[in-house]
């Protein structure tokens, strides 16, 4: 063997280095996400409370959240490196098992990123479940049914935010570490400590590249759902890019096609190569399997890259884009350093219900007894005094009907801020509920 | 590269077999700590400061304790949280006592007929002034500070141990 043959058989071997990052990177994805939900909340009452109060108040918690956000996005490279590798060594001849698990494992990561992206439920994530809903909605035959299914109703509410909590955090993490661990035991014996050195070493080079890359750039969190205005611009990140650029080129109806028919299509033609060295194929072919795997993977590589950089440029090139999305940066970096406001647990007590509680209506304790108290006994928060509503029908001007034109306008009742007017935010029927039961309050 | 392809001395090849375990142990170590750091309890320190009125002082003229109710607004991590609790009004005494059982923390109840208080839980019985009658509890029932202002019982809301036999406000 002369030198250069060994040099480039040295270089060949730290190729394979794509199994070990991808391993590390699952690891970081399990570690990070465990940590996460120990706080996360899956209603839309409290989701962006709670991944706010990760990003602001818990030590690390940024850093936790962006290894995982941006983990996801190597991932799915990684695993496509990892095809691509094994495709070069023609895999899906000599290791079928290599080669189908590893098609798999790029479908789970990015369906699992996929259902992650709503999770915030921020102005971002409210969008990307909007358009998952699109897609799937759109599919034939199935489309009703499988949005049904997915949102658990026709629209999108909080049972959809659980479902995709449930396919995230349990569902996906479940099929990728049963598949991922059998891999790893059916392999373990095989592997030489060099291959498995050079991997480690490969694994640590991204590991630490990621920790940076977190550290320096927080992953985005956006307005809450209900604070977004008309001229806010959604995007996706990186690895639905293309999906995103290819939405804007076809045709509506043809959008679940591009984003869920033909994927899926690709990836179930990947898995079938190892099996396309007969019939037909093998008379019309010399090496079938070679050549539709390699077409099959340039075409993903050619959609993904044209996709993505096109999606990057259009919006740079367009100045009122550029603008937009560069205000929109600007906006979530002054968030960040807005200090955390919490969310309100109205009904949280700690133990067995109570007659007392009982014949409080449902719309005072939602809207009325964060400030005055659940029973209407009022409060202090910090320097505001909220008035106890005890004892307030023996007042002048609070009968029922003066209640109930106070929730319209407090200010004609001699009320100041922060009461505020209910006028429009509870029904007819509520308000006279409320001022029934407040004016017996003793 | 060369010295991991040409490493024949076994020493050297023991030596360098470290490295694949040291690389894990470094990247879970720098997970582990962050998520340590993460997870770690935060403890509210301004849960005590508040009174809370319990009620008109004229309203504790019987024989009987009076059952109340009482809410507390702490900040419990990300949420503003309204507690109920319940706390029993000794008689002419202006004195309050929280319900939790000192012994597992179930909420004791003033039985009429029997003239004590008894826990559903681990049949811990209490005296009308909250003393220690008989049952797995190793004290009586807690005492919360309280104050009469403007004519109302207010009292600051407090837990203690369980299970000691003085009273320890938990921190």
């Amino acid at each position: 063997m002369n030198s250069s043959e060994s040099h480039t058989r040295r270089v060949s071997a730290w190729l394979n280095v794509t199994a070990g990052c991808v391993l590390m990177l699952l690891i970081v994805q399990f570690v990070t996400g465990a940590a996460m939900a120990f706080y996360y909340v899956p209603s839309i009452d409290h989701a962006y409370t709670t991944v706010s109060f990760m990003e602001k108040v818990l030590s690390s918690g940024s850093w936790l959240r962006s290894l995982h956000h941006y983990g996801s996005q190597w991932l799915a490279l990684f695993v496509f490196l990892h095809l691509v590798r094994l495709h070069s060594r023609e895999a899906y001849k000599h290791a079928k098992v290599q080669w189908i698990t590893t098609v798999i494992l790029l479908a789970l990561v990015m369906a699992a990123g996929a259902t992650g992206y709503s999770l915030p439920w921020d102005a971002r994530a409210f969008f990307s479940t909007r358009v998952a809903e699109g897609l799937v909605g759109g599919l034939p035959f199935v489309g009703r049914v499988a949005r049904l299914w997915l949102l658990a109703g026709t629209d999108i509410s909080t049972l959809t935010l659980s479902r995709f909590f449930a396919l995230h955090v349990v569902v996906a993490p479940l099929f990728i570490l049963v598949l991922v661990t059998w891999r790893v035991i059916r392999q373990a014996e095989s592997v030489c400590w060099q291959s498995l050195t050079r991997n480690a070493i490969a694994a640590a080079v991204v590991f630490l590249l990621l920790a940076i890359w977190s550290l320096k750039f927080p992953a985005p969190l956006g307005p809450s759902v209900n604070q977004v205005t008309a001229d806010y611009l959604p995007r996706p990140g990186p690895q639905f890019l293309w999906l995103y650029e290819t939405l804007k080129h076809l045709p509506g109806g043809l959008g679940s096609i591009a984003g869920i028919v033909l994927p899926v299509l690709l990836l179930l033609a990947l898995i079938l190569v190892p099996w396309s060295d007969r019939g037909a194929f093998k008379k019309l072919l010399n090496h079938p399997q070679r050549l539709i795997s390699t077409i099959i993977l340039c075409a993903i590589a050619f959609w993904v890259i044209t996709m993505t950089m096109t999606a990057y440029l259009s919006d740079r090139r367009d100045q009122r884009t550029r603008q937009q999305l560069a205000k929109q940066a600007s906006d979530e970096k002054s968030f960040r350093s807005t200090p955390f406001t919490p969310g309100s647990l109205v009904e949280g007590r700690i133990g067995p219900a109570t007659e007392a509680q009982t014949g409080v209506p449902k719309a005072y304790i939602q809207f009325c007894s964060t400030c005055h108290g659940q029973h209407g006994e009022g409060a202090t928060q910090g320097q505001l005094r909220f008035p106890p509503l005890i004892g307030v029908a023996n007042k002048p001007q609070r009968t029922v009907h003066d209640i109930v034109g106070l929730l319209n306008d407090p200010t004609a009742f001699g009320l100041q801020p922060p009461m505020r007017s209910f006028a429009t935010k509870l029904t007819e029927a509520e308000k006279k509920e409320i001022a029934d039961w407040v004016v017996k309050l003793k | 590269m060369a010295i991991i392809e040409n490493s024949s001395n076994p020493t050297r090849r023991k030596f360098l077999s470290l490295i694949p375990l040291g690389i894990a142990t470094g990247i879970l170590t720098s997970l582990g700590t962050a998520a340590f750091r993460f997870l770690r309890p935060r403890i509210a320190t301004d849960f005590n400061e508040n009174w809370i009125d319990v009620s008109a002082v004229r309203e504790v003229s019987g024989e009987e304790p009076l059952t109340k109710k009482i809410v507390t607004e702490r900040i419990t991590g990300w949420a503003l949280s309204s507690e109920e609790h319940q706390v029993f009004v000794l008689p002419r005494q202006n004195q309050v006592l929280s319900a939790v059982c000192p012994h597992e923390g179930c909420e004791v109840a003033w039985d009429k007929q029997t003239k004590r208080f008894s826990c559903p839980c681990h049949e811990s019985y209490f005296g009308p002034d909250g003393s220690r009658l008989s049952g797995p509890a190793r004290r009586g029932l807690d005492q919360l500070p309280s104050r009469v202002q403007d004519g109302k019982l207010q009292v600051k809301y407090q837990s203690f141990e369980n299970n000691a036999s003085e009273q320890i406000k938990r921190t």
